[in-house]
């Protein structure tokens, strides 16, 4: 978790671009990773993410633009002759081979000596917690095994770039907690520069050092997983990333050290004075997480409490999101941890809110 | 069992009556090769089990040798000509040419065996197409010997069997998964190397299965050796018509019909134990 953008980088997209027809897939994305930097492409389907990864792979041509790998582009080269590592959704692991066979595949390809292949493969296996497996039939493994087999297969290559294609969504809940751990212990060995690609924001956020968020091809943000929680560069990315509640759109008021937010139908709310950029009187977004809203004390009436209607408790054990019709803002979630909530206010019950704008997130509204 | 499948009965009622059929056929075949041959007469006498001694003689042992041989080679070279096809037929990237491969590989299924066998005749025989064509072009002063041959039974042969052969092998490769070619290619598979080693050994099932199917098809193929062969080239099915309908000897075809039975089901048996070690050995299923 050393990389940054300022490293020598190891992969370098150039106005990348690919056009399907009319329709465009893939929209001049230019893109640096650093060497041994763990980077997830993330977004929702369609976004455009796995057809880059295509094109990095080089299963796709870009339409357009560059892509460079240790200073050498490699936009047209063939697949074969990239040395770029590569884990399918699908794992992809060859039926008719054992483990060995499918893990020593690579190196076969690159005509190393049988000695060496073996104890390379002797040695990713013991990496990946195969041992034992060496002889059996991929078909004869379980899910994650399987999953350690394609890492392994796609690892003993000593790629210069790893791809990882939504490796952990077929398997079940725990075993992708597990998984990620693994992975995550797996980029701390081997250094490898590794792209991600998923539309999970949960993996994405635990793993990742920087994070693309893609939406209809285009990059809507790069940045770090907690600077991508706390400052989302738009609405997409604010209501992508983790829960969040988008107040109506509203007018931002400024003097001196003193902002505030005039919502029709609700009145004035008091807003961080950040110098965010934002003009005077210009029409505004604040986009708020669920645990940045909480019930107000019985006493308290701010500036900045709200009251409304409970609509609905979603219980989670831990904590109690509790929806609330809010007069002029619509549905605001709150989060507190618990389940007092549900019993202090039902279902139907009044409440009143606390909302803490001061961490909230104020985008102009277009 | 009935309860929960009421209609399990009724579904299976045709399939008991033509299995019943059948067997009422075969036994029928088997009631007369081991009766006596009266000569001139359709009738037949008493028992004897003086057909199943004639059989051995070098000459039935070669129709049927011959028999196998030609299926095998047919089987053989059908799996090499339709692979090409098949392939291309999957994996074309314009749907004309899919549409169009497959509408000229399933077309010959639609005209009967004696219609194809009569065009082969006008292209192979000494005045057809290939020779009229080869000698126009003086490459030739004779005329090839085609017709009347075996290359020119197993030609036609397998000209008649390619539909099927393209149609199990286009499932078979429509089967293979792109993403097994595509990480070969990642690992560093040429396009060669990774139709070799992956696409080649995946599709072997289908493979094996056309060759059985093929094979046991052109076991008792009969009027394209009848009219390529004219004679010259006899395969069992032929051999039973000249002791059956020539010779008039329904004893003897019926024992031939029963000894070409044994052997075509003694050779898939044969077959299938063979095809099933080799897939276990390279564990695709």
């Amino acid at each position: 978790m050393t990389a940054t953008s300022q490293a020598p980088a190891a992969v370098e997209l150039v106005r990348v671009r690919k056009e399907f027809g009319s329709a465009v897939g893939v929209a001049d994305v230019s893109l640096k990773i650093g060497q041994g930097e763990f980077l997830t492409l993330l977004g929702p389907s369609g976004c455009g993410k796995s057809t880059l990864l295509g094109m990095i792979a080089g299963f796709l041509t870009p339409t357009a633009g560059k892509i460079v790998v240790d200073g050498v582009d490699i936009t047209d080269v063939e697949p074969y002759r990239r040395d770029i590592g590569m884990v399918f959704q699908s794992y992809a692991l060859f039926p008719h081979m054992n483990v060995f066979d499918n893990i020593a595949f690579g190196l076969r390809m690159r005509k190393l000596p049988k000695a060496e292949i073996a104890a390379e493969v002797r040695r990713a296996i013991e990496m990946m917690k195969l041992d034992g497996f060496a002889e059996r039939r991929v078909s004869q493994l379980s899910g994650g095994q399987q999953q350690r087999v394609a890492l392994a297969r796609a690892v003993v290559i000593r790629p210069k770039v790893l791809l990882l294609d939504e490796p952990l969504s077929a398997l079940d809940k725990n075993l992708r907690a597990q998984m990620q751990v693994e992975l995550s212990e797996l980029h701390r060995k081997t250094g490898l520069t590794t792209i991600f690609v998923t539309h999970d924001q949960g993996e994405a956020l635990s793993l990742s050092d920087r994070i693309v968020v893609m939406n209809r091809g285009e990059v809507q943000q790069v940045a770090s997983p907690i600077e991508l929680y706390r400052t989302p560069a738009n609405g997409f990315v604010a209501s992508f990333i983790g829960e969040i509640n988008a107040l109506p759109v509203a007018r931002y008021e400024r003097t001196g050290n003193e902002a505030a937010l005039v919502l029709p139908g609700v009145g004035r709310l008091a807003a961080p004075a950040r110098d965010s950029g934002l003009i005077h009187g210009s029409a505004v977004r604040a986009f708020l997480r669920p645990e940045h809203v909480r019930p107000a004390l019985p006493d308290e009436a701010g500036p900045n409490t709200v009251s409304g209607v409970v609509a609905a408790h979603i219980y989670q054990g831990s904590h109690t999101i509790t929806r609330v019709e809010v007069d002029g803002l619509g549905l605001i979630e709150t989060r507190v941890t618990g389940a007092d909530i549900v019993s202090a206010h039902p279902v139907g019950a009044p409440i009143a809110l606390m909302l803490d704008l001061g961490e909230a997130v104020l985008l102009a509204a277009h | 069992m009935i309860q929960r499948r009421p209609f399990f009965l009724t579904f299976l009622a045709p399939a008991v009556v033509t299995a019943v059929i059948l067997a009422a056929a075969l036994f029928e075949v088997l009631q007369y090769s081991v009766r006596e041959f009266v000569p001139g007469s359709l009738n037949v006498g008493g028992f004897t089990l003086e057909n199943f001694t004639r059989i051995n003689r070098p000459i039935y042992w070669w129709v049927l040798l011959d028999t196998f041989y030609i299926s095998l080679l047919t089987a053989i070279f059908s799996l090499l000509l339709s692979y090409p096809v098949a392939f291309a037929l999957v994996r074309a990237k314009r749907d004309w040419v899919r549409s169009l491969l497959v509408s000229l590989s399933i077309t010959p299924l639609f005209t009967g065996e004696i219609v194809r066998t009569f065009s082969w005749m006008l292209m192979l025989g000494s005045d057809g197409f290939i020779n009229s064509l080869l000698r126009k072009l003086s490459l030739i002063d004779l005329p090839l010997l085609i017709m009347y041959t075996r290359l020119g039974v197993v030609v036609a042969l397998v000209q008649f069997s390619m539909p099927v052969m393209i149609i199990l092998l286009a499932t078979a490769i429509s089967h293979v998964d792109r993403d097994c070619e595509k990480a070969a290619a990642n690992l560093g598979a040429s396009p060669g190397a990774v139709f070799w080693r992956i696409t080649l050994p995946l599709t072997l099932p289908g493979m094996l299965s056309g060759i059985v199917v093929v094979f046991a098809w052109t076991m008792s193929a009969f009027s394209t050796p009848q009219l390529i062969g004219g004679g010259k080239v006899l395969m069992i099915s032929n051999l039973v018509y000249l002791q059956g309908f020539s010779v008039l000897n329904l004893p003897f075809a019926a024992t031939l019909s029963l000894i070409a039975l044994i052997a075509a089901l003694g050779s898939l048996v044969l077959m299938k134990a063979l095809t099933g070690r080799l897939e276990k050995r390279l564990a695709v299923r």
